[in-house]
């Protein structure tokens, strides 16, 4: 069950990112043509888009940790037995978890503060925008959690995306 | 202050927490236990930091480089790559070159090619008989070449921190430099292949052959000049030259190649989206770090501290050369930009240097740093993709480096070098 859970999640997550991703292409890709052909483009188009990067960025920075694309500095970690490792990976994925608790707190007040506030294109509250980075830190610390074993020793996850081996023969 | 933001910093990377995170951590840390600040900047820089429409430019080519990849086009510029110098003596090596200097056209990141092409032509040379540490060095460093022939996401996000230059200016004097690159480190594997008598060459393929082959590649050997025409046409600007790359190589492989199917587009984006979050997650991380950094007036310091050494550009140059060559000993590429740009930038005005010149001097440097021991990425990547030890790699791939190095140094000592093609054009900056 809880398996389960765990899997829409990160399954909705990374559909939610193909999906930004593709209206974000959208809406830039339409400004070229409209901006070529009848001379006119959206100023709106170019805040959303700008904000649904932001979001990209942000919602995905967990599945970026899953798949492990965020780069670290092994060196010392090697250095260490494979057992005190585990242990000191626990404690850094702790503090991690730490630092995305404190900026979902301060993000949460940002949006507050926000909300007041209207954006220059769009004129929506700035708070809608401003979501991503509260959310984004709990998405990533869920991840974190759902991943903890797979954290310890460096098990990432596949990308969706399948390698070519041997594109010679291909 | 200054000390909590350097010492939780130096902690978190000797440790091994993400790069990324670790810049957060340390903004986070120094706003807190400081408390000048109100700890609610620290999202909003971290916001701020990524939102802008130029920096668009980054996921978009990531994009077409994915969608190009999925479409079989870099397998294309593999096979064009390999019947066009596969016969030489060291044959696969040179391929190892060129399909990196062609992938740089449709690529801007070292990453992309050290994960991709390069990582495919490492395994083809270990099966021909190269020596593995010797194959994953070659690979490493050609992978530099990425980012300095355009695309370059470092040139994009370059132009975004110091408004002095453009990214078309940028693009196009990265033009020779990357050539540069690629010719030296073909002249070392050359020179290597004979004093180890690596002899291992396919045949010489026919003209028939070399046209057919050209001309599958030539989808993906266009992308550069769509780019570039498209910006220094005026026709758009490069957020949207990225965008409408993305949707060339979309076309290309749903119409053209057919390699791309429409069940794959799903998880294209969505691999795009990942790479797009791991890359801009530490631009938005370093960007409260190097705010921080102004605030506290390190670039100033810095800056009085180079000024009143000496008074001559050459000298300021060359120390400048060795200071980021040592920052990117130590701190990885992208992070090392944002940060040392606003302070390094202000310097080529003071000393008269052309900020274009100045540019590449710095992306240049810092880019070979991703292939230099204790802090390399590239090094990383090929590490863990051919299982090669860290050590061996980082002692085969000192010839390679010592040949990047001598690069840099003309590019140095030659402005002209990388100020040439884009004055050509009428750019100049």
């Amino acid at each position: 069950m809880l398996a389960t859970l765990a899997d829409i999640f990160l399954r909705t997550n990374q559909v939610m990112i193909g999906i930004m991703m593709g209206v974000m292409f959208i809406l830039v890709f339409i400004n070229v043509v409209t901006r070529y052909i009848f001379g006119f483009s959206f100023a709106t188009t170019e805040e959303i888009s700008t904000f649904l990067m932001i979001w990209i960025t942000y919602i995905g920075a967990g599945l970026a940790l899953r798949e492990g694309r965020l780069a670290a500095i092994d060196l010392f970690q090697d250095m260490i037995p494979p057992k005190i490792r585990r242990f000191f990976r626990a404690l850094l994925g702790v503090a991690i978890l730490l630092f995305f608790g404190i900026l979902a707190y301060y993000g949460v007040k940002m949006v507050q503060f926000g909300w007041s506030q209207e954006t220059w294109a769009t004129q929506i509250p700035r708070g809608i925008p401003y979501l991503a980075v509260p959310i984004g830190a709990v998405v990533f610390g869920l991840h974190l959690i759902l991943m903890f074993g797979g954290w310890l020793d460096k098990n990432w996850i596949d990308s969706p995306v399948k390698e070519e081996t041997d594109m010679l023969e291909g | 202050m200054v000390a909590i933001l350097l010492i939780t910093f130096a902690l978190g990377l000797i440790v091994g927490l993400p790069v990324a995170i670790t810049m957060g951590i340390s903004g986070l840390t120094a706003v807190l236990i400081d408390g000048r600040f109100p700890p609610l900047i620290v999202p909003q820089y971290l916001f701020n930091g990524i939102s802008s429409f130029p920096l668009m430019a980054v996921p978009f080519f990531i994009l077409a480089a994915e969608i190009m990849t999925a479409s079989g086009l870099t397998g294309s510029l593999l096979r064009f790559a390999n019947d066009l110098v596969g016969h030489i003596r060291g044959g696969l090596g040179h391929v190892n070159v060129l399909v990196s200097m062609l992938f740089a056209g449709i690529s801007g990141s070292a990453l992309a090619d050290a994960a991709g092409p390069s990582a495919i032509v490492m395994r083809m040379m270990r099966k021909a008989g190269y020596r593995p540490d010797y194959a994953g060095a070659l690979s490493a460093a050609t992978a530099t070449i990425g980012p300095i022939i355009p695309p370059s996401i470092l040139m994009v996000v370059y132009a975004i921190s110091d408004s002095r230059v453009t990214v078309a200016g940028l693009f196009l004097a990265g033009v020779v430099p990357g050539i540069l690159l690629g010719i030296a480190l073909m002249i070392v594997n050359h020179w290597i292949s004979i004093q180890r008598g690596y002899l291992f060459r396919s045949e010489r393929p026919t003209l028939i052959h070399l046209v057919k082959s050209f001309w599958s590649a030539l989808p993906a050997l266009l992308l550069p000049f769509i780019i570039i025409g498209g910006i220094l046409g005026g026709i758009f600007t490069p957020t949207e030259a990225a965008a409408v790359a993305a949707a060339y190589a979309l076309v290309i492989g749903l119409f053209v190649t057919r390699g791309l199917k429409f069940q794959d587009i799903l998880p294209v984006f969505i691999k795009s989206g990942v790479v797009t979050a791991a890359v801009l997650l530490i631009v938005s991380m370093a960007s409260i770090f190097s705010w921080l950094l102004t605030i506290l007036q390190i670039p100033q310091t810095i800056a009085t501290m180079i000024g009143s050494m000496t008074g001559s550009p050459s000298v300021v140059v060359i120390l400048l050369a060795v200071f980021v060559l040592i920052c990117g000993l130590v701190i990885d590429t992208l992070p090392a930009l944002i940060i040392l740009v606003p302070v390094l930038g202000p310097l080529s005005d003071q000393f008269g240097l052309n900020p274009m010149y100045f540019a590449i001097m710095i992306v240049l440097n810092l880019t070979i740093g991703m292939i230099t021991p204790p802090v390399g990425p590239v090094l990383f990547v090929v590490s863990t993709v051919g299982r090669i030890r860290m050590e061996a790699l980082s002692r085969t791939i000192v010839p390679f480096l010592v040949a990047e190095l001598f690069v840099l140094a003309l590019v140095i000592a030659f402005p002209i070098i990388s100020t040439a093609l884009p004055k050509l054009v009428g750019i100049t900056h």
